[in-house]
C-alpha cells in the first residue's frame, strides 16, 4: 500500500512539474477517524500532503464536470485546466461516461489509475467494534486492528469492514489509465448484485413497504445527487420551475418522485461507486435501488457503464431487436 | 407541454367514492397511435371511456418522468403508445423509446408500484379496432386494481 | 433548584404517565441510528448515544409545513400547532441551539406564530453529554456537555438512574406532577454526576472563535473562500443537519384542486437560493455561497443578536460528503 502511495504521489509530481497538468485531483488525511478527503494539489510541492490507502473513498470524478465550465463571473477569454485524477477504476468508469457524455474534454483530463482492494466503510468499521473507531491498522491475515476511543483494541476481517461497493465490485483492477500505477487490487466480485435476487423475491407489497421505509427517511439534502459524478445536470428535473415537477419540502410523495427520477436518470450511467450511498446523512440504502437500474442495463442492452469511450449510451441507441416482451398487446 | 401541475380538471380530482371510475392518461404519439384513436372514433367503435388523450409527436418525445408524475398528480394507470418498431415517422424515436421504457416499467415493478398501471404500446394510424381493444384491455386492469395511492399526492 | 431521581426501570412508567398529556419523544435505535421518536411506554430507550442526526430544530421549524391552503372561501393560514410535546435526551448544546432560533423567530418585532406555539408547547428535558465525540466542540462555543441553557429539566444520566434538576417554572411544574414515580437523589449521585460533568469538558479540544466577526468581515474578499470551497460539493447536508441554520422560502402549490403555500427551509449551498426571477444569481461561485453560510452564523448573527449562532454540535464536519470541517474553515479566515 505504501508503494502505492509513493509511486501516486510520484506520477502526480512529475505531472505537474512537467506543466502537463494544472491541477492533481487526489486525496489528503482528512479531519475525522478513517476519513481521507479530496485534495486540489496545484503545484509539484502540494503532492507530499497526497495520500493512498483503505479510506481514500469519494468519486473524485464528481468534481470534473465544475472545472471544465467557465466561471459564471469571468469576462472574456478562459483556457480549460489540464486535471489528473487519482481514480480507483469506479472512479475511472465514472469519468469515461462524464467524457462519452460530453461533460469532460477527453483531451485535458489524465487518468492516474490505482490499484484497488476496496475501500473501508467506516459505518460498518464502527458496528464491528461497537464503538468509535479513532483507527484502523492492518494486521496479518486479512485483519484489522480497530482502536476505539475507550482505548479498546477489536480485531475484525478486513472483509467485514469493506464498503458493499467494493465486495460487489467487478472491475477493482486499473485498465486503460492514462498513468497506471502497479499494484495489487482485490478479485472480481462473482456476484455484482448480492442482495438483489433476495430483494426481488418478495412481494410486491413488501418490496414497496421497503423502498418507501429507506426513501421515508430522506431529508432532501441533495447530498446523494452532489456526490454523483453522472448527476451533472446543470438543472436537476427537481428544481426545474417551469414547469415544477415535486413540491419543495419532504413531502413522501415528492420525495418518492425524486429518487425514483434521480436514480432512473443513472441508466447507463450508475458505475455503483456508492457515492451516493457514503454522502447520504440518513444512511438511506440507495444501493439497493440503483443497482437494479445498473442491472436491467447490463441484462437488457449488455451495457455496462464506463467500460470503453467507443460504446454508445445505451439509452441514446438501440438495437432493432430490442426485448420488448413488456409491451401490452390487446 | 402545457403545466398540468397547475391545470385543474377531471382528472385530477379527488375521486368520488361511491362511483369510482378510473383515470388513465394515454401519450399518443402524432403520427400513428393518435391517428389509430381517431380511426377509432370515426369508424364508431365502442371503447371505455377513462382515457384522456395527450398528443405528442412522437413516443420518443414521452419523457419517463411524465408516466411517474402522472401518478403523482393521481390518475389510476398510464399508457403510452407509439407507432410499431420501424414504423416511426422520425426512423426510431420509439425504438430509442423502447429502451426507456424497458428499463422503467422494470424498475417501477422492481420498487413494487403495482403491476398493469404502466402500460406500452405500439398502434398504427390503420388499427381503430386494436385501439380500441387495448383501451378496453388496460382499462380493464386498471379497474381491477382500484384507485392508484402509492405515489399520489394528496393535500392533507 | 429542585431534584429528582428517577430508576430507569420506572423509565417506561414514567412514558406512560406523561404520554397522557403530551407526545413523549426519546431516543430509540433506528435504522439510520439513535434518533428522537416517538416512545411508547414498551419501547426501550437508548441512552448510549452521541447525537441524534437530526437537530431538533424540525419540531420547531419542520424541514417543510403548509401554512395556507386556498379555499372557497380565499386564503385561510393553517392554525398553529397546539400539540403537547415532551422532547427527552436533547444534547445540551441542541438545546442552546434553540434559544439562537428563539431570537430570530420570536424577536421584538417579529414573531412566528407556527414557531412561538411549538416552542410554548414543547417541554425539553436534556441528556447531558458522557461521552463528547471527536466532532464536538460545544466548549468553545459558550457550551458545555452538562450546560443547561434552553432545557426545561436538565437530566444526567447516573447509569441505572436519571438525575433531573429543573430550570424552568414549566421545569419545576413538570418535575412536581411526576414526584410520584421519582425519588430524592442522594448524596452519592450528586457527586457522581459532577464528577462526570468535570471529565466529559475535558475532553474536546478548543477551536478559536476570538475575534471572528471582525475577522471574517475584514475577509470578505479573500481568494480563501475559493480555496476552502474547492472541496464543497455543493450539497444541503450541513445546512439541514445544522441545528441553528434557519432559513427558508415560501412555495405556492397546487395539490389535486387544492391551493396552499408551503415554507420549506431552504440551504445557501444550494445555486438556486438566491436565484432570481430574471434569471440572474448574484453568488455564482460554490466559494460565494459557502462564505455566506460561514458569514452567517459567525459574523452577522453576532452583529444581530450578539451571539455566534453555532452550538458545537459537530454534526456539519460528521456528515460532509468531501469531509469540509467547520474548524479548519475558521482557522483558515486570514488573519
Amino acid at each position: 500500500m505504501h508503494e502505492v502511495e509513493i509511486k501516486m504521489r510520484e506520477a502526480a509530481r512529475t505531472l505537474l512539474e512537467s506543466g502537463k497538468v494544472d491541477l492533481v485531483l487526489g486525496f489528503e488525511q482528512g479531519s475525522l477517524p478513517l476519513r481521507m478527503r479530496p485534495c486540489f494539489a496545484r503545484n509539484a510541492g502540494a503532492t507530499v500532503g497526497l495520500v493512498w490507502n483503505d479510506f481514500c473513498a469519494n468519486n473524485l470524478a464528481a468534481y470534473l464536470p465544475g472545472l471544465f465550465q467557465k466561471p459564471a463571473d469571468v469576462r472574456g477569454s478562459w483556457t480549460a485546466p489540464t486535471v489528473a485524477v487519482v481514480a480507483k477504476r469506479c472512479d475511472a468508469r465514472s469519468v469515461i461516461e462524464l467524457i462519452k457524455e460530453n461533460q469532460i474534454p477527453r483531451q485535458n483530463v489524465v487518468l492516474i489509475g490505482m490499484p484497488c482492494q476496496g475501500m473501508v466503510d467506516p459505518r460498518k468499521a464502527q458496528e464491528a467494534a461497537g464503538a468509535n473507531v479513532t483507527a484502523c491498522k492492518m494486521a496479518p491475515d486479512k485483519q484489522v486492528e480497530l482502536t476505539t476511543a475507550e482505548g479498546g483494541v477489536a480485531m475484525s476481517p478486513r472483509e467485514a469492514i469493506l464498503a458493499d461497493a467494493c465486495l460487489e465490485c467487478a472491475t477493482p483492477a486499473p485498465q486503460g489509465a492514462d498513468v497506471e500505477i502497479p499494484g495489487p487490487s482485490r478479485p472480481s466480485a462473482a456476484n455484482p448484485y448480492g442482495r438483489l435476487s433476495e430483494f426481488e423475491s418478495l412481494t410486491a407489497r413488501e418490496r414497496w413497504d421497503a423502498f418507501v421505509g429507506e426513501i421515508s427517511k430522506c431529508i432532501r439534502c441533495y447530498a446523494c445527487r452532489q456526490a454523483c459524478p453522472n448527476c451533472y445536470c446543470k438543472t436537476c428535473f427537481i428544481e426545474q420551475s417551469k414547469p415544477t415537477w415535486a413540491g419543495v419540502g419532504d413531502e413522501l410523495s415528492d420525495v418518492l418522485l425524486f429518487h425514483i427520477g434521480r436514480i432512473f436518470h443513472q441508466a447507463g450511467r450508475c458505475v455503483g461507486c456508492d457515492a451516493c450511498v457514503r454522502a447520504c446523512p440518513k444512511n438511506i440504502d440507495l444501493r439497493l435501488f440503483t443497482r437494479k437500474i445498473v442491472k436491467d442495463v447490463q441484462e437488457l442492452f449488455g451495457y455496462v457503464p464506463g467500460m470503453s469511450l467507443d460504446e454508445q449510451p445505451p439509452l441514446c441507441t438501440f438495437k432493432e431487436d430490442d426485448n420488448e416482451s413488456f409491451i401490452t398487446h390487446p | 407541454m402545457a403545466d398540468i401541475s397547475t391545470t385543474p380538471d377531471a382528472a385530477v380530482a379527488p375521486d368520488a367514492p361511491s362511483a369510482w371510475e378510473p383515470r388513465i392518461v394515454a401519450f399518443l404519439c402524432n403520427w400513428c397511435s393518435y391517428a389509430g384513436a381517431d380511426l377509432a372514433g370515426v369508424s364508431r367503435l365502442q371503447y371505455p371511456t377513462n382515457v384522456r388523450v395527450i398528443r405528442v409527436p412522437c413516443s420518443g418525445r414521452v419523457n419517463p418522468l411524465y408516466i411517474v408524475k402522472a401518478l403523482q398528480l393521481g390518475v389510476d394507470g398510464v399508457l403510452v403508445s407509439g407507432c410499431h418498431p420501424g414504423d416511426c415517422h422520425y426512423i426510431s424515436g420509439n425504438l430509442v423509446a423502447r429502451r426507456k421504457f424497458a428499463v422503467l416499467k422494470s424498475f417501477l415493478h422492481y420498487l413494487g408500484i403495482e403491476e398493469g398501471r404502466v402500460h406500452f404500446s405500439w398502434v398504427s394510424a390503420s388499427e381503430g379496432n386494436r385501439f380500441a381493444d387495448l383501451i378496453q384491455k388496460v382499462s380493464d386492469d386498471i379497474r381491477r386494481l382500484g384507485p392508484a395511492r402509492q405515489l399520489r399526492k394528496e393535500a392533507k | 433548584m429542585p431534584q429528582a431521581s428517577l430508576r430507569k426501570e420506572h423509565f417506561g412508567k414514567f412514558v406512560a404517565a406523561v404520554s397522557k398529556g403530551r407526545k413523549f419523544f426519546g431516543p430509540l435505535e433506528c435504522s439510520d441510528g439513535v434518533q428522537l421518536a416517538e416512545l411508547s411506554p414498551q419501547d426501550v430507550p437508548a441512552f448510549e448515544y452521541g447525537n441524534f442526526t437530526l437537530p431538533p430544530k424540525r419540531f420547531f421549524l419542520p424541514r417543510s409545513e403548509v401554512i395556507a391552503v386556498h379555499g372557497p372561501g380565499g386564503m385561510a393560514a393553517t392554525p398553529p400547532s397546539q400539540e403537547r410535546v415532551v422532547l427527552f435526551g436533547v444534547r445540551p448544546c441542541d438545546a442552546m441551539s434553540l434559544t439562537y432560533m428563539d431570537k430570530v423567530f420570536i424577536d421584538e418585532t417579529y414573531v412566528d406564530p407556527y414557531y412561538r406555539s411549538r416552542r410554548e408547547n414543547t417541554l425539553i428535558i436534556t441528556l447531558a453529554c458522557r461521552q463528547p465525540a471527536v466532532t464536538c466542540f460545544c466548549a468553545s462555543v459558550k457550551g458545555c456537555p452538562a450546560g443547561t441553557a434552553g432545557a426545561d429539566i436538565a437530566a444526567s444520566d447516573l447509569g441505572d438512574a436519571l438525575l433531573l434538576e429543573s430550570i424552568t417554572d414549566a421545569g419545576h411544574a413538570f418535575l412536581a406532577e411526576h414526584a410520584g414515580l421519582m425519588g430524592k437523589p442522594s448524596t452519592a449521585q450528586l457527586k457522581a454526576r459532577d464528577s462526570q460533568h468535570a471529565d466529559a469538558g475535558k475532553k474536546m479540544s478548543p477551536v478559536d472563535v476570538e475575534k471572528l466577526p471582525a475577522r471574517l468581515q475584514a475577509a470578505f474578499e479573500s481568494k480563501t473562500w475559493d480555496d476552502i470551497s474547492q472541496r464543497c460539493l455543493g450539497c444541503g447536508v450541513c445546512t439541514f443537519l445544522c441545528p441553528t441554520c434557519h432559513c427558508f422560502g415560501l412555495h405556492d402549490e397546487q395539490v389535486g384542486p387544492v391551493q396552499r403555500r408551503v415554507r420549506a427551509q431552504d440551504a445557501c449551498a444550494f445555486p438556486t437560493f438566491t436565484l432570481e426571477a430574471s434569471g440572474h444569481n448574484p453568488r455564482t461561485r460554490q466559494g460565494a455561497r459557502m462564505r455566506q453560510r460561514v458569514m452567517h452564523k459567525f459574523c452577522y448573527a453576532a452583529e444581530n443578536f450578539g451571539e455566534l449562532f453555532c452550538v458545537g454540535c459537530g454534526r456539519c464536519i460528521r456528515s460532509c460528503p468531501a469531509n469540509l470541517d467547520i474548524r479548519q474553515t475558521l482557522a483558515e479566515v486570514p488573519e
